[in-house]
């Protein structure tokens, strides 16, 4: 297991819970993350990780436990500002343009921007050239690099990516290993759900979950990931 | 430089020059939100062609003529007779008030699943995943929807309104405009209640035990078992012209507490819920507007979180193969079923059974509403046979015909069908007013079973209507003959099965036994349900050999 952080935690969970009705969908789970990790969370389908990132978002609610973001209550208001969630499955209006979907949540948290950095935004992550196309459109990888830039254009201290691989193609793949390195230098704490064992090979911690428990919390290779995981 | 921001401006930009952007600290979230929600409205209005707005004005204004002109002819213009105004005196707002009663209890119901909002799940995504005020953020869906079901409340409450008027006197205007405002208040009530449901969070259980004892109170009311009920003020409000009652502003300020108090709490209500409606209330009305029934069923089973229980009430031992393979895949679903089902099926049983009172007592339009209870009934009791049609790749893989499996399933609907008809008989045929004779209830209750399974065999089978195959070439009269056949059949069915009690009660009236005039209703049903137990098992045949006639047809081949 890691050894304790000095650095104060900006995600800890304690105890976090979730059942539905006599299905429990990740068992008592405590863990802390200090800023500037990057930490890589991995399991089978079904070992709860999906579920712990919602839970952190606010998007699902606890049945028993706690999570704080920055010490206030996952999906509270303070929580939710310091708060960008990447989902598995990109969720975008029909009626924006990817240009007008990044304006639209960058003023949702405050932030003004002019259309260089959009322009910059866009080009980070392949998007460039269909910045005014409507997403609604766009093949599902197309889709992912939308999502991963409405995940980017607003402030965060705390960046959950759910299956940020999924759908992308190399370049689009290298891409946003960049854009993961970059954010990680910069300060923030990122954890990725991954089903990819060679993603820990560049993470500070790999937590590995079976069952909605915890079965390893430290340093790790793909091999140990294949073992402990099953791949 | 152009500003990505159709409001107004926020002073100094915050920065973008690291991946990590800065939130301006006096941004004005709630203003912004309200900006780029006019500027989609107003993106949305442009794309609108007005032809699009004429054809849908069209379509409302026919549909409505056609309701208003089948809801005036069920209800008749002829006046009541003196004593018939007194009853309506004495009981109409104690039954009056149990439709206020079930709009409440209906509203709790969906305020408890996170209703009656149904937002983008791009708006639950980014909007209420921001950190703009969520009251401020659902207000104004919530006003915008509560105005629509508003403005259906008042016009469907000056219809009623005047409709009342030709049976029961007055001046017509009284009785549209309080006609208005009931309508008015019945959707604040139900509206409220659902946004004070979700807003408390409160539990579906509680929810239900609320709406529950609430109609048991405005029953008991309207049947004069107790003196007032909670809901009884709706009653007094809606028969205002016939004796005017102050108590009944009781019911209008109730409306506007549960409304202003829903309102207030828009901001507590659950996200998880949100998200999950945001799904499924869209495939929902797009199942509805296609009359895809059994997709409306799973939809909502998806929205009531009904999942099959883990634990089955009654744990089956797997041997082998078994002898019964289909039989025995459906009684094990059969015992997964959640408890909400299993009491969902003993309500529509009670109501059945009440119905069943009520044709006993001379109430004969009941006949439809004992039917449709087991139709509906029916729906879940054919769940193995429908899960086979949702899933027919593993059917179709089968070396049995898919029309042989299909009538496997039936014998388990049967079973649980006939313990729904027993249930509805048992209260039928429990002492008090308007009772059934044991015999009676006893030669009924197989075809009652049949005709509800009989009807949802059709409905499952059948699936959604489609203009596609050999109908293609039929022009458009015939297709919406056939629409509407295809609609009403299998509720016709099961309708069927209620004619042996109501031809025993006439036999009765001409002196003879029950069970005698009961007889050849009893044989109807069972015929025509070996009918379709007949169309079950050869119906792929006729549909290819029609499908192969109307290619002919059309020179295809």
């Amino acid at each position: 297991m890691a050894r304790p952080d000095p650095r104060p935690p900006v995600l800890e969970a304690a105890s976090a819970t979730k059942a539905y009705a006599d299905l429990v969908a990740l068992e008592p789970l405590s863990l802390a993350v200090p800023a500037g990790q990057l930490v890589a969370l991995v399991g089978h389908n079904g070992s709860g990780k999906s579920t712990f990132l919602r839970l952190a978002a606010g998007l699902l609610e606890l049945t028993d436990g706690s999570i704080t973001i920055v010490g206030e209550p996952a999906g509270s208001s303070g929580a939710r500002a310091a708060t960008s969630f990447l989902p598995d499955e990109p969720v975008l209006y029909d009626d924006l343009s990817v240009r007008e979907h990044l304006a639209y949540v960058a003023a949702l948290h405050g932030v003004v921007v002019e259309e260089a950095d959009l322009d910059d935004l866009l080009e980070r992550v392949g998007l460039s050239h269909r910045a005014d196309d409507l997403p609604a459109r766009f093949s599902r990888g197309l889709r992912q690099k939308a999502s991963i830039a409405l995940g980017l254009v607003r402030p965060f201290e705390v960046l959950l990516v759910d299956e940020p691989f999924v759908g992308l193609d190399a370049p689009g793949k290298t891409a946003l290993l960049g854009i993961l390195d970059e954010l990680h230098r910069d300060g923030a704490a990122i954890v990725v759900a991954t089903h990819d064992p060679t993603f820990v090979e560049r993470v500070d911690r790999c937590i590995a979950l079976r069952d909605g428990e915890v079965v390893h919390d430290g340093p790790a290779t793909p091999t140990d990931v294949l073992r402990l995981v099953g791949g | 430089m152009r500003r990505w921001r159709p409001g107004h401006g926020h002073g100094d930009r915050a920065s973008l020059t690291t991946l990590l952007p800065v939130a301006h600290p006096d941004a004005d979230l709630e203003g912004d939100l309200a900006a780029w929600r006019r500027f989609r409205r107003q993106q949305r209005t442009a794309e609108v062609h007005w032809i699009d707005v004429l054809y849908q004005a069209y379509l409302t204004a026919i549909l409505g003529i056609v309701a208003v002109a089948v809801l005036s002819s069920v209800v008749g213009d002829d006046g009541l007779s003196a004593g018939q105004l007194t009853e309506v005196r004495a009981h109409g707002a104690g039954w009056l008030g149990a439709i206020a009663a079930f709009a409440v209890a209906f509203g709790l119901r969906s305020g408890s699943r996170g209703g009656p909002l149904a937002m983008e799940r791009a708006e639950v995504r980014h909007v209420l995943l921001a950190p703009v005020d969520r009251t401020t953020a659902l207000r104004a869906p919530a006003v915008r929807q509560a105005r629509f079901l508003a403005f259906v409340g008042i016009v469907a409450g000056s219809i009623a309104g005047n409709l009342a008027s030709n049976r029961l006197g007055g001046s017509t205007t009284a009785w549209v405009a309080t006609g208005a405002l009931a309508g008015l208040t019945l959707v604040g009530l139900c509206v409220g209640a659902a946004l004070l449901a979700a807003g408390t969070r409160l539990p579906r259980g509680a929810a239900s035990l609320l709406g529950l004892l609430l109609l048991a109170g405005a029953v008991a009311d309207g049947v004069d078992a107790i003196g007032t009920s909670p809901t009884a003020p709706f009653g007094d409000l809606a028969l205002w012209p016939l004796r005017f009652q102050a108590v009944g502003l009781l019911a209008v300020v109730a409306a506007v507490l549960l409304m202003a108090g829903g309102l207030a709490r828009l901001g507590r209500m659950s996200l998880e819920a949100a998200e999950r409606r945001s799904t499924l209330v869209g495939q929902l009305r797009f199942a509805a507007t296609l009359q895809d029934l059994r997709t409306v069923i799973v939809l909502r089973r998806q929205l009531a979180m009904e999942l099959p229980r883990l634990r089955p009430w009654v744990r089956l031992r797997v041997r082998g193969t078994g002898r019964w393979p289909v039989f025995m895949r459906g009684l094990r679903g059969l015992l997964r079923w959640p408890a909400a089902r299993v009491a969902r099926l003993v309500l529509l049983a009670v109501v059945a059974g009440f119905c069943l009172r009520g044709i006993w007592s001379g109430t004969r339009p009941l006949l439809v509403l004992a039917g449709l209870a087991m139709f509906v009934a029916g729906l879940d009791t054919v769940e193995p046979l429908a899960q086979e049609v949702d899933h027919p790749s593993r059917r179709d893989a089968s070396p049995v015909e898919a029309a042989s499996i299909h009538l496997r399933h039936v014998p388990v609907g049967a079973l649980a069908q006939l313990l729904v008809a027993a249930l509805a008989m048992a209260v039928a045929a429990a002492p008090g007013d308007g009772r059934l004779p044991t015999a009676v209830a006893a030669v009924g209750l197989v075809p009652l079973a049949l005709g509800g399974l009989g009807g949802a065999l059709v409905s499952v089978l059948s699936g959604p209507p489609t203009a596609g195959g050999g109908w293609s070439l039929t022009p458009p009269e015939a297709q919406g003959i056939r629409l509407a056949f295809r609609t009403a059949w299998p509720p016709a069915i099961a309708v069927l099965g209620v004619l042996p009690v109501l031809f025993a009660r006439n036999a009765i009236e001409q002196g003879r036994a029950g069970t005698e005039g009961a007889a050849p209703f009893v044989t109807l049903a069972i015929f025509t349900f070996t009918l379709v137990c007949g169309w079950v098992r050869v119906r792929d045949d006729i549909a290819s050999w029609f499908a192969q006639q109307m290619e002919q047809a059309s020179g295809k081949t």
